[in-house]
């Protein structure tokens, strides 16, 4: 079992460091890099070249690409080749807004998703079954662009419940409760907006996961003495689905880090998506190749998980198999 | 119970009069809140610096001169200026009292140490780099004066001494300057001094009491970094900014809403142009002939695109002086809308329409070409294209568009790599114009179209080593006279600022550069009302 | 079960319709690029029922054009995933041992990978064989390079149930090889898997160019997308309410409708879900 796992974490490393190769061969091969930005007067030959020799622009890209290898075994993600700041610096400006974002909208996401999976699981195909799936797939399809701009106007501008954009209130002195309180109010909307994209997708997990064990021996067993369908669901039923539940980390543990350009730009947040798009623009290959990282980890983790997971439980496959 | 609270509350209302009548001290000034659309690149005044670094750098710190609200230059720092006759030395004296935001004094010590910073590389000053670059020596021989030397005769030597000081004794510690404790942290000497900044959030301007002209007269100076116009546009409805320009469907938004027509509201130029580069390289024949580049600019309705799609927010542009420009030649109007004339030069140039065909040929060749945009929030490009398609159709060319991201555009121009390239254009206060249209700026400079002329380079080389400003409108009046016979770019458009501000906020003027980059700029920003601290 | 409609008909009749308007586009409208300058930025009106845009083209006949745009783009990425995910999923689900190792190695990497970068990389540069290909066809393929993962998992779980099913297990047992089981049993029951799959693809698809033409890097002018009408309505501050009504409307009811259709097939398929 240990030696699997390590296993997987090899090749896990692999993949990753295949992955971020071709994103800097990608990146490389794009015209124009990070040291050709022009100002109002052409810059003199030899400044341009000096500017550029200090980011190494000019040397050949395997040279360069081991430079950030090296680099990285030591620990130093480099430095942005825009900001001039360390990418270390930025990832740790920019990676906490996401992960809050993310964390609560995971969290609106599964207290909306478990009662509305239990209350499908409860009568399959009935009422509130069918109204669930309805209700969840429109989530789904709404352009997350297209609520975001409704949202936006009907709560912030017409209604003035909600601010409309930012993530804090700036210039205001508030304790530290308050700037919490505060940060949650700038959240709300674009925590509406995310969560209800992958809505659909987690309701229909637990609702499938349920049906299966309420289906199952243990359902039959518990109906059988007398238990309601609704109570072994809520008391039993969750618990029982509990491993095929736990393999949903295959789908939130990526979604934790990763950054959503579209919300980042329409609600003003400073998070990781509206910074990859910028890095990529600008030719940015350092803060790319860290973005990359951290995503391709999150990925391979909820994967592994995932697929460990699957692999205990799934009876079909250990048939199979 | 009853009888209880009476004697308490007649005391506090018996407080709350003398407070009111009597000696209060006075509130503090008002903030006001601007935006911007992007984090500043840095805010290290003078390295790495992009458009909106370089706006709070002119609030943070002043430079030698200035503009002033018609682009003609004005002592800022410098007291006063002697430029030698032939046009190879400046020396500058500095005035007294001016002092940084910490209180030491500025001196031409500071001067010297911010040019050095400036051409040395691991700055990254490539706002400033290139004005420095003719400058082969500086002299401070005592701390008011400061004695420049160029390689050849700069008739617009003070060009580059609008760029902000910077204090050797505060920057000078730091070993690396972008990344240092000044970077983080600057201290100028301009009208408000630097008091924080949020990434992605703001950054906030205090005002600085010591200001050698005197205090500015509004508290702080916030900028709110927001992403899209429309999210500022909506904080200007909801109160959180007072100040900003706004886009022409944001300006007609603003007129036809009863939230937006409390804002008062004014319309400038700037020296800026919205142009398309033909590429006259061996690489595309079309080009080439001044006929065909005017014929091409002379089917566009530009007029009714300017009335009906801007709004009114824009018009034709003739050249590349506009006329906010101090070196306009008024006799030099934009093409007109003549589309038989565009055809009949089409003709003239060899490119027939066959019988029966929508596309005019020559040899055989269909007049087809790509034109080249760039991506990027500035949606009125889009519009542009397509309408450019439309008008071009009549006249039997066929105009394809094409759009790539930034870097792919900027690449392609520089090594000619397109047929048509569209994009905007700023210009500086002065005339000369050498790297927009000299043979040599080709490669290397703005010439992205390689257009050559000799009479244009010859006329481009007088006028900037040419000190007598008398003598000097003369060339470049007759520069662009040539300029209007060879086209050599379309200038198709100036587009204005459009400017909504909260109506009791006064002094807000703008120049050719802006709101923010003159003098008086932001230091004559105050409220109309005794303001309530913010 | 009680009467209603079930989700394949219901979301097969939103895609049908949008088809069917998309492909009778040209004789329903008029010119979508027809520009007229006096009638810029018009509410809805008998001239043009659904409004004009910034340049006063119809927004009814854009939207129609759009759907164009959106499906050519949406079938052909579906296409283009499935192409990609179909022989790797399957193999990887019904083979097994090292095979699936080695097929879901190469699907976590495509997954870890910044499909932004691919995009932007093709859609500005690239060999000349492929900068001559029509924009939504390079479109199609950039969004088919990034986006194949979900089908290839999706196919990975469906042949890992058959493989498991009834019918391959009697097949096996009575000695039937490899091919014999894949022709006999595979192929015909990947049918509505295939179908499944590539309803999800369009839809997400069509989200997706709507993305990309939102943030400027998409389709350019002035082919009509309804990724372009969204972006035109995020300058305009909610004043030109139906450039963000009728595209996003168009782009729910498309996405509404593959969904439910991927949804009703996959349902039928698996035996465990209840009818």
């Amino acid at each position: 079992m240990l030696a699997a796992i390590a296993a997987r974490i090899a090749t896990a490393l692999v993949t990753l460091a295949v992955v971020s190769l071709l994103v800097f061969a990608l990146l490389s091969s794009l015209p124009g890099d990070a040291g050709d930005d022009e100002g109002p007067k052409p810059l003199p030959a030899t400044f341009r070249a000096a500017l550029r020799a200090q980011y190494h622009l000019d040397e050949p890209a395997v040279v360069r690409y081991g430079r950030w290898i090296a680099d990285l075994i030591r620990g130093d993600l480099g430095t942005s080749l825009s900001s001039r700041r360390s990418v270390r610096e930025l990832l740790g400006e920019r990676l906490p807004v996401s992960l809050a974002l993310n964390a609560c909208a995971l969290l609106v996401m599964i207290a909306t998703a478990v009662p509305l999976g239990v209350l499908g699981a409860w009568k399959p195909g009935g009422r509130w079954d069918r109204a669930g799936l309805t209700l969840t797939t429109a989530l789904y399809a709404v352009p997350v662009f297209w609520s975001a701009l409704l949202l936006q106007w009907l709560f912030a501008v017409r209604l003035g419940w909600l601010p409309l954009a930012g993530i804090a209130t700036e210039g205001a002195t508030l304790g530290s409760l308050g700037a919490v309180a505060d940060g949650l109010r700038h959240l709300v909307l674009p925590v509406a907006c995310l969560a209800g994209g992958g809505l659909a997708y987690v309701t229909r997990f637990v609702r499938t996961s349920l049906v299966e064990t309420s289906a199952g021996d243990g359902g039959r067993a518990a109906r059988a003495r007398g238990l309601s369908t609704l109570g072994y669901l809520w008391r039993h039923g969750l618990l029982q689905a509990g491993v095929p539940l736990l393999t949903l980390a295959g789908f939130l543990i990526p979604r934790l880090v990763g950054g959503s350009l579209l919300i980042e730009e329409i609600f003003g947040v400073p998070g990781v998506g509206s910074l990859m798009f910028e890095s990529i623009l600008a030719r940015d290959i350092p803060v790319v190749l860290a973005l990359t990282l951290i995503s391709g980890i999150a990925t391979l983790a909820g994967t592994t998980l995932a697929d460990l997971l699957i692999l205990c439980v799934d009876p079909r496959v250990r048939r199979a198999g | 119970m009853t009888s209880g609270w009476r004697l308490p509350l007649a005391a506090a209302a018996v407080c709350i009069g003398i407070a009111a009548c009597g000696a209060s001290p006075a509130p503090p000034p008002r903030d006001v809140r601007v935006v911007l659309y992007h984090d500043p690149s840095s805010l290290s005044l003078i390295g790495n610096t992009d458009q909106n670094s370089a706006q709070l750098a002119s609030m943070i710190s002043d430079g030698l001169v200035s503009y002033d609200a018609a682009g003609r230059y004005v002592p800022m720092v410098a007291k006063s200026w002697d430029l030698a006759p032939d046009g190879k030395t400046l020396t500058f004296h500095l005035r007294e009292g001016v002092v940084w935001h910490d209180g030491q004094p500025v001196t031409a010590k500071d001067v010297a140490f911010t040019v050095a910073k400036i051409r040395d590389p691991a700055t990254q000053a490539q706002s400033w780099a290139g004005y420095f670059a003719d400058v082969t020596s500086l002299e401070t021989p005592d701390d008011a004066t400061v004695i420049v030397h160029y390689a050849r005769t700069y008739a617009d030597a003070l060009e580059p001494w609008r760029a902000p000081l910077i204090p050797e004794h505060v920057a000078g510690k730091d070993s690396d300057f972008l990344t240092g404790g000044f970077a983080r942290h600057p201290v100028g000497c301009g009208p408000f001094r630097f008091a924080s900044y949020a990434p992605g959030q703001s950054v906030v301007l205090q005002a600085f009491n010591r200001y050698w002209e005197g205090a500015p007269k509004v508290g702080r100076i916030i900028v709110r970094i927001v992403g899209a116009e429309r999210t500022g546009y909506e904080a200007l409805l909801l109160g959180d900014v007072d100040l900003m320009a706004v886009t022409p469907d944001l300006w007609r938004e603003s007129q036809s809403s009863t939230a937006g027509t409390r804002f008062a509201r004014f319309v400038y130029y700037r020296l800026n142009a919205w142009k398309v580069d033909w590429n006259q390289t061996n690489a595309v024949p079309y080009f080439r002939d001044p006929r065909i580049r005017r014929a091409l600019v002379l089917a566009l309705d530009r007029e009714k695109f300017a009335a009906t799609v801007i709004g009114g927010l824009g018009r034709p542009a003739a050249s590349s002086y506009p006329p906010e420009s101090p070196w306009s030649d008024p006799s030099i109007l934009p093409l007109p809308y003549d589309p038989v004339s565009s055809a009949s030069l089409l003709e003239e140039s060899g490119w027939r329409l066959p019988h029966g065909k929508r596309v005019r040929e020559k040899d055989g060749k269909p007049f087809t070409f790509t034109l080249l945009l760039a991506a990027g929030s500035q949606e009125m490009a889009d519009r542009i294209a397509a309408w450019m398609q439309q008008s071009l159709a009549p006249v039997g060319v066929d105009m394809k568009i094409e759009k790539v991201e930034w870097k792919t555009f900027q690449q392609r121009r520089k090594t000619h790599d397109f047929q048509a390239a569209m994009a905007g254009v700023s210009f500086d206060p002065t005339p000369d114009q050498y790297d927009l249209y000299h043979t040599s700026a080709a490669e290397g400079g703005f010439n992205y179209g390689g257009f050559s002329d000799a009479e244009v380079d010859r006329l481009l080389e007088e006028g900037r080593s040419t000190v007598d400003p008398t003598a000097r409108h003369q060339i470049y009046n007759r520069l662009q006279q040539r300029l209007r016979e060879v086209e050599p770019m379309a200038f198709l458009f100036q587009l204005a600022q459009p400017v909504l501000r909260d109506p009791r906020l006064e002094g807000v003027e703008a120049s050719p550069v802006g709101l923010f980059q003159f003098a008086p700029g932001p230091r004559a920003w105050h409220w109309s009302e005794a303001g309530t601290g913010r | 079960m009680r009467a209603s409609v079930s989700p394949v008909v219901a979301g097969g009749s939103l895609l049908g319709l949008v088809v069917l308007a998309a492909l009778l586009a040209p004789w329903l409208t008029q010119d979508p690029a027809q520009i007229d300058l006096d009638s810029v930025l018009r509410p809805p009106s008998s001239a043009h029922l659904l409004g004009t845009d910034g340049l006063g083209r119809d927004v009814g006949a854009r939207l129609l054009h759009g759907a164009r745009t959106s499906l050519l783009i949406g079938f052909a990425t579906g296409a283009l995933s499935l192409l990609l995910g179909l022989p790797l999923g399957a193999a990887a689900g019904y083979f097994g041992g090292a095979v699936d190792s080695a097929a879901s190695r190469l699907i976590e990497s495509v997954m870890c990978f910044p499909g932004l970068v691919v995009a932007i990389a093709l859609l500005s540069v690239g060999p000349p064989w492929l900068l001559a290909l029509s924009e939504p066809v390079r479109i199609a393929i950039a969004l088919g390079l990034i986006g194949w993962t979900p089908a290839a998992r999706y196919m990975r779980g469906e042949f890992r149930r058959l493989r498991g099913s009834d019918a391959v297990i009697a097949a096996r047992a009575a000695g039937a090889g490899h091919p014999r089981i894949i022709l006999r049993h595979l192929l015909p029951r990947s049918l509505a898997p295939v179908v499944v799959s590539l309803a999800f693809g369009v839809g997400s698809a069509a989200l997706a160019e709507a993305a990309l033409s939102f943030v400027g890097v998409g389709i350019s002018p002035p082919r009509a997308s309804w990724g372009e009408l969204l972006g035109q309505a995020l300058h305009q501050a909610g004043r030109a309410w139906w450039l963000a009504v009728f595209p996003g409307g168009a782009l729910f009811l498309l996405v509404l409708g593959c969904n439910r259709l991927g949804d009703g097939i996959r349902d039928r398929l698996d035996p465990i879900r209840p009818a």
